[in-house]
């Protein structure tokens, strides 16, 4: 169940929020294409034999290549060019954050990148003791390029699945113990 | 005080309960899960309209609406204004005393449910980017959602509803709800009776781009022109009947975008007014030739009708030099499609236009003609692909479902990425200009293209001609349209990867964060996995594993042919992919469709078993073998220090014991075994006597269902002598126990590994727990690293192709050596 901060941000002065609207982004053009599916699962584990923090970030490839012609330039093509492929993954590596318990940055690694089949991935690692007793990411890749972008990120530090579900305005999330919550 | 108390509390339970449990059977004792139970209670109760084979049923009916419209294109001013008359037949045996019609336009007004009920920053919105603040971030909007706020506030959105009248010219009421309009009878409708009424209207053609519509027009500014020109896909542009049917009445659902359309069959004549320049692309065919098309432009379709390769209409030097001009002049295109439950149309003075007769042998349309629209900036990949792919998914769509139902299929580029609507698609790929003035496209926009083209013709068999209720289930169209263009792609190139393999929809199904299929449009948090891949996955599942290709097929050409040009529910579709398979699929449609649970069977352990001959003198040896490979640690520990057991230091004392141990075999355990035997029937003694002889190895391996879904176990035995045995265990295996089961195998053979799910084609979440004995599985990071990443599809061979070779005399001559 996600906990939104509904109350708080209805209790806002209105002139504080006359101020926030007036904030202007330049993000490019968002044209709905029906063929692509806007959505990205990442699956975060840890690894006892590497002793690491795993986070595997899959994009669907046509997202991927619509994406780079709009963070790029129009003629990017990801399925072909080696550093398009890593601008990309180097883009979503800093879109996407895992925080310590006092909000500041986890350093991950990024390891790389691959297309494979109709995917592609983006790795990141992070060598740990032990698997992170409560996770607070923020998944900002895509989201910024068109609003119905959907990422997912599956948390399995032990036996069991944790979700969180990164759309609309969603910042920060947290999971323990099983339930999503937003972070104040 | 406390009584009260206690009836409230008795109250929010009971409320609680309800809302929990909505199936009136409940188990109430115990924890026993029926994956297994019928969906008696799920679907809805048959009828004379839908029979519980999944038939039409002998009352079947759906309403019939015929449009004859006039419409005008005010290119300047970006409106449309017509004039159309609608002939209702009431099929239904109610009396109608009203009559909806959807007015999807109105969904761009300011005031719509739609817009009114957006939540800012939220989930699953259509249209440009923007992010809500709080108490630390301000809020955030694009430039694109400030151009659509502007251009929706610039412009009169929405349907201008001039007049509504009888065909005498009375006029009639009418009530406008939203995206809806009721429209009053003078006199109820009676079953069997028809009644023909007038609308008269207009409406302000949106800009794609600006407010991200399924229609509307794209400016080219930079056209030679004066003003630049325009492309108008022009689709959901006129009042249309809202159906009624059997098992909703009216589906007047407000339209809140997400949910598509939910439409009557009818036959059109529509003329269409446009400037003379234009080129018109539109469902049905052409009514006036002679008068829209020059007798070149006809000359070359009768050319193109036995064409082997797609022939121009209007050439791409035509194209050009009509978007120079202009003109004051008009010219009007009459268009007849019978049978269609929409229709669309597009027009532009700079299409390119090429065609290609596509021939179907015995069919209703033996000849029909596959047509591509689109401007310069989609050449030259469109010219190359765009009419050939829509031929070849008529080819595979065909054979899967019936024949292609209509004389016409066309594809058109504009702005739009992609959409459906009666033999006419919109399709969105584009190619790059280069500085050296070509144009250029990458193998990403080639596999776009085709993909795009493969699934929105696909369309036009589902669901425009099978025709599912999109407002409420997107699945039923997207889903097994999905499903049928990986097939199709599949059969067009098999090196580009089309989808739908059942591995890659695990990290959905294990997430929190879905909902089952069976969830109305409008409530979807993740439309792309949950109607589109997952319910695609599953037909996939059903074809290549659980039902077999041929059954399969067999059941789903049955669903196509029975619903081909009437409207079936899911219902529908369960009943007959069960009917005409004879394969129980009430489990699958209950766990793939109706839960969110996934699949994750493990195999927990497997022990391995030898038939007791009952002989003592073979068993009592085996016990005596089995004791003796006990080991001991303690004894271990003391060999090793040297330690020499009292027995062995003193060998001169023995007694009778020291000979004969406790599995010594006396005449008094043979005895017992010849009583043993005649006590055998003389069936038991012959089953026992060969089961003996044979002295076969039994294995029993346990599993259990750790993600919830029950799917069939697919077994890969390794044999101790290098052979391998496959093996299918039915999901029923688990139909009195859904969370663990046992399956016992006899082999001569001695097993020595098993593999579960060895093709990866049950969508088993977790492989770790799927080998016996246990084995390393590396993680995705794991593997990447051991691969060292390198990619040969990164390679750029265009530029590579380009290196010279380099023999032996170059490198002696080429002084580099030390």
């Amino acid at each position: 169940m996600r906990v939104r901060s509904a109350v708080q941000r209805r209790c806002m002065p209105r002139w504080r929020l006359a101020a926030a609207l007036l904030i202007l982004v330049s993000l490019p053009l968002s044209t709905p294409q029906a063929h692509q599916q806007k959505a990205a699962i990442t699956q975060i584990q840890f690894n006892e034999r590497s002793g690491s923090l795993e986070v595997m970030h899959r994009f669907y490839l046509h997202d991927a290549e619509h994406a780079v012609r709009r963070l790029l330039d129009p003629a990017a093509d990801i399925i072909a060019n080696e550093q398009t492929r890593q601008q990309f993954a180097e883009y979503v590596a800093g879109k996407f954050t895992l925080y310590r318990e006092d909000g500041s940055p986890l350093p991950l690694r990024l390891l790389g990148q691959e297309a494979d089949g109709q995917f592609f991935w983006v790795y990141q690692e992070l060598p740990v003791d032990a698997p992170p007793a409560r996770v607070t990411a923020r998944h900002d890749a895509l989201r910024d390029l068109w609003p119905e972008q959907v990422n997912t990120v599956n948390i399995q530090l032990d036996g069991t699945i944790r979700t969180l579900t990164f759309t609309g305005d969603d910042r920060r999330l947290s999971a323990d113990s099983g339930q999503q919550q937003t972070t104040p | 005080m406390m009584a009260q108390m206690r009836w409230l509390l008795t109250m929010v339970l009971a409320l609680t309960a309800l809302t929990a449990q909505s199936s009136p059977v409940e188990q109430t004792k115990g924890d026993f899960r029926d994956n297994f139970r019928q969906l008696d209670e799920a679907l809805p109760t048959p009828n004379v309209y839908r029979n519980a084979a999944g038939q039409p049923g002998h009352e079947y009916w759906q309403q019939q609406v015929d449009y004859s419209i006039k419409a005008q294109l005010d290119e300047e001013a970006r409106r449309l204004t017509a004039t159309q008359e609608v002939d209702y037949h009431n099929n239904s045996p109610d009396t109608l005393t009203y009559l909806w019609l959807y007015l999807d336009q109105n969904i761009f007004r300011s005031d719509s449910m739609n817009e009114l009920a957006t939540d800012f920053g939220g989930a699953g919105r259509r249209g440009p980017p923007v992010q809500a603040g709080d108490a630390d971030a301000p809020a955030r909007l694009s430039m694109s959602e400030l151009r659509r706020q502007q251009f929706m506030e610039d412009h009169e959105l929405g349907f201008d509803i001039q007049a509504v009248q009888t065909a005498n010219g009375d006029p009639l009421p009418f009530t406008i709800v939203g995206t809806l309009m009721r429209v009053d009878l003078p006199k109820p409708l009676e079953p069997g009776k028809r009644t023909r009424f007038r609308i008269d209207f207009a409406y302000n053609i949106v800009e794609e781009d600006a407010v991200s519509a399924r229609s509307g027009y794209e400016h080219f500014p930079d056209d030679e022109r004066e003003g630049g020109n325009d492309i108008f896909l022009i689709a959901q542009w006129f009042p249309r009947l809202v159906a009624y049917t059997d098992y909703e009445g009216w589906t007047n659902k407000e339209f809140l975008g997400r949910g598509e359309f939910t439409l009557e069959f009818g036959d059109y004549d529509v003329a269409i007014d446009v400037p003379a320049d234009h080129i018109v692309s539109s469902t049905g065919t052409l009514q006036n030739p002679d008068e829209a098309l020059t007798t070149e432009q006809r000359s070359r379709l009768r050319e193109a009708e036995d064409a082997e390769r797609p022939v121009y209409i209007v050439t791409p030097e035509e194209a050009l030099e009509n978007e120079r001009e202009g003109t004051d002049e008009r010219k009007t295109w009459r268009f007849q499609a019978d049978n269609v439950r929409d229709f669309a149309w597009a027009s532009s003075r700079k299409f390119i236009w090429d065609a290609r007769g596509h021939h179907q042998p015995g069919a209703e349309h033996e000849q029909v003609m596959a047509m591509s629209f689109f401007p310069r900036e989609g050449d030259p990949l469109w010219s190359e692909y765009s009419t050939e792919t829509v031929i070849h998914t008529m080819e595979v769509y065909s054979r899967f479902s019936f024949d292609y139902p209509y004389p016409v299929a066309q594809s058109v580029n504009g702005p739009v990425g992609g959409m459906e609507y009666p033999m006419i698609t919109f399709n969105g790929p584009r190619t790059t200009l280069q500085d050296d003035g070509e144009r250029t496209y990458s193998l990403a926009e080639k596999r776009f293209l085709i993909g795009v083209i493969i699934h929105e013709i696909g369309h036009i068999y589902f669901p425009m001609t099978v025709n599912t209720d999109e407002r409420q289930w997107t699945w039923m169209d997207e889903g097994i349209n999905s499903f049928l263009d990986a097939l199709a792609g599949r059969e067009w190139d098999p090196d580009i990867p089309w989808g739908n393999e059942p591995r890659d929809i695990v990290g959905y199904m294990v997430s929190q964060d879905q909902q089952p299929i069976m969830t109305q449009s409008d409530s979807i948090t993740r439309i792309g996995p949950n109607a589109y891949s997952k319910p695609a996955t599953a037909l996939n599942i059903l074809r290549e594993t659980i039902m077999g290709r041929e059954l399969f097929d067999f059941a789903f050409r049955e669903f196509s042919q029975r619903w081909k040009f009437k409207r079936p529910t899911p219902a529908d579709f369960f009943r007959t992919m069960e009917e005409a398979s004879g394969v129980d699929l009430d489990w699958f449609w209950r766990g793939w469709f109706y839960t969110t649970d996934h699949v994750d069977i493990s195999l927990d352990r497997i022990y391995a078993m030898r038939l007791d001959t009952e002989d003592p003198d073979i068993d009592y040896q085996r016990m005596r073998e089995r004791e003796e490979d006990k080991p001991s640690i303690s004894v271990m520990h003391n060999e090793e220090e040297g330690i020499v057991p009292w027995v062995e230091r003193n060998p001169d004392v023995r007694d009778f014991y020291d000979e004969n141990d406790q599995f010594t075999v006396t005449n008094e355990q043979r005895n017992e075994y010849r009583e043993f035997l005649d006590g055998l029937e003389d069936w038991e003694r012959t089953a026992f006597e060969r089961a003996v002889e044979e002295d076969r190895n039994y294995y029993v391996l346990e599993f259990s269902n750790v993600g919830g879904l029950v799917m069939p176990i697919i077994l890969q035995l390794h044999y101790a002598d290098g052979s391998t045995q496959n093996m299918y265990i039915p999901a029923e295996i688990w139909r009195r126990d859904s969370r663990q089961v046992r399956k016992l195998i006899v082999s001569d053979k001695e097993l020595e590994s098993v593999v579960m799910d060895p093709y990866e084609e049950t969508a088993d979440a977790d492989m770790t727990n799927n080998h016996y004995p246990r084995q390393l599985i590396p993680s995705r990071i794991e593997a990447y690293k051991a691969s060292s990443g390198d990619s040969l599809v990164g390679r750029d061979i265009m530029q590579e192709i380009k290196t010279e070779l380099k023999t032996a005399d170059d490198e002696s001559e080429g002084g580099d050596t030390e």
